[in-house]
């Protein structure tokens, strides 16, 4: 039988490449929905006085916040909501139904409302088990105004064909 | 709950468990928090037509649920430097999330104390469907 998705040698070419750097805004009106989402009552998460008086610098965005989308019509997803990040890797997947894979992220600080990160990515690994195609791609993301790195992350999402 | 210190803490300790249950009205939130808007998530026919069951909770909500576990353990004097889990199973609304987390190791290093711990989700009859580990660290009373 044939393979949903052929590992390609023109497929692992694009291992690696890197996309163009995506900019996110960290708002507070963001972290606090996001917060909400989750069902957290942490105030750490929605007072910026409270937040402020621990030592932060505003508003602490909840673990797993870091990659939410700030949202265009002409850059992201109508469905997902991530942006179609130019440059890097391109593969025609098979779309009959996607699931996350799991989620990996190392943190070098915290992310708070006000902050500007940006994020380049890349294709990190592919593997195909039955009608399943499972793909990695790893970020990097950089606070844009000390260009330090706060967060490393590793998303795998489960494409079914 | 008062600040946890590295101290207090033993390899085997189960950390303070964090139950969930996710209303369809959750999702649709954590559908807007996140930006994730897939349908599979609140429109049950069209979940249905992907061959699902039914509705499921988003996988990336469930890592997140067990961050708010961390958070809320290691307090603010402690930090979460890595974390993850794998998505092995669904989890439905109106059903319980068991958030749980047991530490697996615990050293110091470079004036830092650490703590590993293994984390997962899990069903009420037991089923654990996020599995993941972590690396935090937390305050000495030193």
């Amino acid at each position: 039988m044939a393979e949903v998705f052929e590992i390609t040698d023109e497929v692992k070419a694009q291992f690696g490449v890197e996309t163009a750097p995506w900019v996110y805004e960290v708002t507070t009106t963001s972290v606090r929905m996001y917060a909400r989402g989750i069902g957290s009552t942490d105030p750490i998460h929605y007072d910026v006085d409270f937040a402020k008086s621990q030592g932060f610098r505003s508003i602490v965005a909840p673990l797993g916040y870091v990659g939410t989308p700030a949202f265009s019509p002409e850059t992201n997803d109508a469905t997902f909501g991530f942006p179609r990040r130019q440059g890097g890797a391109r593969l025609n997947l098979p779309m009959k139904g996607l699931l996350d894979g799991g989620t990996e992220t190392e943190y070098f600080d915290y992310i708070c409302a006000g902050d500007t990160l940006v994020e380049t990515s890349h294709l990190a690994d592919v593997k195909v088990k039955g009608n399943m195609v499972f793909v990695t791609n790893e970020s990097v993301f950089k606070n844009q105004a000390t260009g330090q790195v706060v967060a490393k992350q590793r998303l795998t999402s489960i494409h079914l064909g | 709950m008062g600040q946890v210190y590295f101290e207090d803490v033993n390899t085997g300790d189960e950390i303070p468990q964090l139950r969930k249950n996710c209303s369809t009205q959750q999702l649709v939130l954590w559908a807007a928090g996140s930006g994730d808007f897939y349908q599979i998530h609140y429109d049950k026919d069209f979940a249905q037509s992907t061959g699902l069951k039914g509705l499921i909770v988003h996988g990336a909500l469930k890592n997140a649920f067990l961050g708010q576990l961390l958070h809320d353990w290691a307090g603010e004097a402690g930090s979460l430097r890595k974390f993850g889990c794998a998505y092995r199973g669904m989890d439905e609304p109106d059903q319980d999330i068991i958030c749980r987390g047991v530490i697996t190791k615990k050293y110091s290093e470079g004036g830092e104390h650490f703590i590993e711990l293994d984390v997962w989700t899990e069903k009420p009859d037991g089923t654990k469907t996020s599995p993941g580990t972590a690396l935090v660290t937390l305050p000495g009373r030193g």
